[in-house]
């Protein structure tokens, strides 16, 4: 989606910064989104990735910089800006007083919908959210999963021109998570434009058309999830095991390809290749082996997931990025 | 919804009662000359004022409630303006007071007595706007001091000024006798405005402080202000850095 030049900016920032006290949780953020993607915000908690949303959504304002949503800056056009978008929150707000019903009908009046598609709508949502047998129940009586689905049902029912979805599948079980993640691409076809905020990196990799890795309140990198994991010299790896012992110049050759960084002896018969493009570089390594009659017995190959991409660029892993975040916390 | 404030309606109704039947009748045997025979009537309006002004400012409470349940931050991302939000929060909490507060005025119209319907008729619908301005006002408070203790001690102490600084239990004359300073106050008190209106509408007209158009007036620069200062508190205080 990220090389198609007809496509516009819906969503840009410049300079966008909030800063809490001494502590900047957005710091400088420039970032573009384009109209009708899913743009994964990939980051641990505390990376910056909700004061982002709720500064794009103008629930608060930056302190310096600012953010185009649709045509309209989050400064001087708030009004203008949330007739454009719907967001699901991290933490369900659920009016604490009401129903699922009463909470989707009311989000649905309040968004504008006329009295008949609003019922047809939230009747709809409720049972694709698995939620229609519990309608009349109490938000206190709800689990957490099922306060998260009616969340997620509010932005389903408003289906805005802009969608916020802030860690939309927390508390929720496998087969509503998948559910979820349908929904949430039916709606980008249906020509939402849809920001996933999410620390939950297999999410991201499937959801997202282009993804922005955000660490300390900064952007590190924003590209499609398969440019990100390319970007990783030998991000991809594979075990070769061989009927016979490797000789050295069937590594020489293998060594002469570009996309290859390095190779690993794990055995005399087992190599590990660590490399880039992997779909493009196996067949030139399974015809060097068998030019020099070196059957294969297996080949395994595994590619570097988006948490391989976050260590590349902060030298941590997703959980230890988050840990620090807890512990500077913790220390003040 | 209304039946989750069953304990403060029922708690509210047993507070009026009790000030009606036992402290209105008894105070009412003590008063000087010029109000025997109608003080009971001119404390069970005024009464009526106080029990809608202290309605009205619970919505400040919600607001905490609210607030503890992430629904500010819902409530500031939906597609309408920081002032129709405001505006629709105290209009929502004047409207909720006056379905609270409705029986207890109609007692209160069975004890005082009903002379001008017009004139009733005219008072009920600035208090309206009186509950709307005191709703307003409390969301106001709330959200400025962020914090619900402060807000609880604030209220208890501007409940004890502005019902005392007022002619909700005692007429005009009786407070400039006391003090000028103290006349003054209740002159600009909204809680006077309303009593007085009040009075008018149910046909007590003795001891008024001002005209029924100045009481009006009064009320509706009440409601404008704590509207207008709603909007500016809601717009810096919580766009400014979220609840917390």
């Amino acid at each position: 989606m990220s090389g198609d030049a007809d496509l516009v900016a819906i969503i840009r920032t410049v300079d966008l910064t909030k800063r809490f006290e001494d502590v900047a949780a957005v710091d400088n953020l420039n970032l573009s989104i384009e109209d009708g993607e899913i743009f994964g915000l990939l980051g641990p908690n505390g990376a910056g990735k909700t004061t982002t949303v709720l500064m794009l959504s103008t629930v608060i304002k930056p302190t310096n910089g600012t953010a185009f949503v649709g045509d309209f800056d989050v400064r001087k056009n708030p009004n203008d800006v949330r007739k454009l978008i719907g967001i699901c929150f991290q933490e369900p707000k659920l009016l604490w007083v009401s129903t699922p019903w009463d909470v989707l009908n009311w989000h649905a009046k309040v968004c504008g919908l006329a009295t008949e598609e609003r019922k047809r709508r939230v009747k709809q949502v409720l049972n694709d959210v698995n939620m229609w047998e519990a309608r009349r129940k109490s938000v206190h009586g709800l689990s957490g999963g099922m306060r998260k689905r009616v969340e997620i049902a509010k932005v389903l029912i408003q289906r805005p021109k802009i969608a916020f979805v802030d860690e939309p599948t927390a508390q929720i079980d496998v087969i509503g998570k998948h559910k979820i993640w349908n929904m949430i691409r039916q709606l980008r076809d249906e020509g939402s434009t849809i920001i996933l905020a999410t620390n939950e990196l297999y999410e991201a990799d499937v959801l997202s058309d282009r993804v922005g890795i955000m660490h300390k309140g900064g952007l590190l990198v924003c590209d499609t999830p398969r440019t990100l994991k390319d970007s990783i010299p030998g991000g991809d790896i594979v075990e070769i095991h061989l009927e016979k012992e490797a000789t050295d110049k069937v590594l020489e050759e293998l060594k002469s390809l570009k996309e290859i960084s390095d190779i690993a002896e794990i055995n005399p018969k087992s190599l590990r290749v660590y490399l880039n493009n992997v779909e493009e570089v196996v067949p030139q390594i399974m015809k060097a082996f068998l030019k020099r009659n070196l059957p294969i017995l297996s080949i395994k190959m595994s590619e570097p997931s988006l948490d391989d991409v976050f260590v590349h660029y902060t030298g941590l892993t997703i959980e230890e990025a988050q840990q620090k975040m807890i512990k500077g916390e913790a220390d003040g | 919804m209304f039946l989750r404030y069953k304990f403060l309606i029922v708690m509210r109704a047993i507070w009026f009662i009790a000030q009606v039947s036992f402290f209105g009748l008894i105070v009412s045997r003590l008063v000087v000359f010029e109000l025997k025979g109608i003080y009971f009537q001119y404390y069970v309006a005024g009464i009526i004022i106080m029990m809608l002004y202290s309605v009205s400012v619970f919505i400040g409470y919600d607001i905490f409630e609210e607030a503890e349940h992430g629904v500010f931050e819902y409530l500031l991302s939906l597609p309408v303006s920081r002032k129709e939000l405001v505006l629709g929060r105290s209009i929502g909490g004047g409207i909720r007071s006056f379905i609270f507060v409705g029986p207890l005025i109609a007692i209160a119209l069975a004890i005082v007595g009903v002379t001008q319907i017009m004139n009733l008729v005219i008072a009920l619908s600035a208090l309206f706007l009186f509950a709307f301005g005191a709703s307003g006002m409390s969301i106001t408070i709330a959200v400025a001091l962020k914090s619900g203790d402060r807000f609880d001690i604030l209220m208890g102490v501007l409940n004890a000024l502005i019902i005392r600084l007022s002619t909700v239990m005692y007429p005009q004359v009786f407070i400039e006798d006391a003090s000028n300073v103290y006349a003054g106050i209740a002159n600009f008190n909204p809680v006077t405005f309303a009593s007085d209106l009040f009075r008018w509408g149910v046909g007590i007209e003795q001891y008024l402080t001002m005209t029924p158009l100045l009481a009006i007036l009064g009320i509706v620069a009440f409601f404008f202000v704590f509207t207008f200062v709603g909007v500016t508190v809601y717009e810096r205080r919580l766009e400014g850095g979220g609840w917390k």
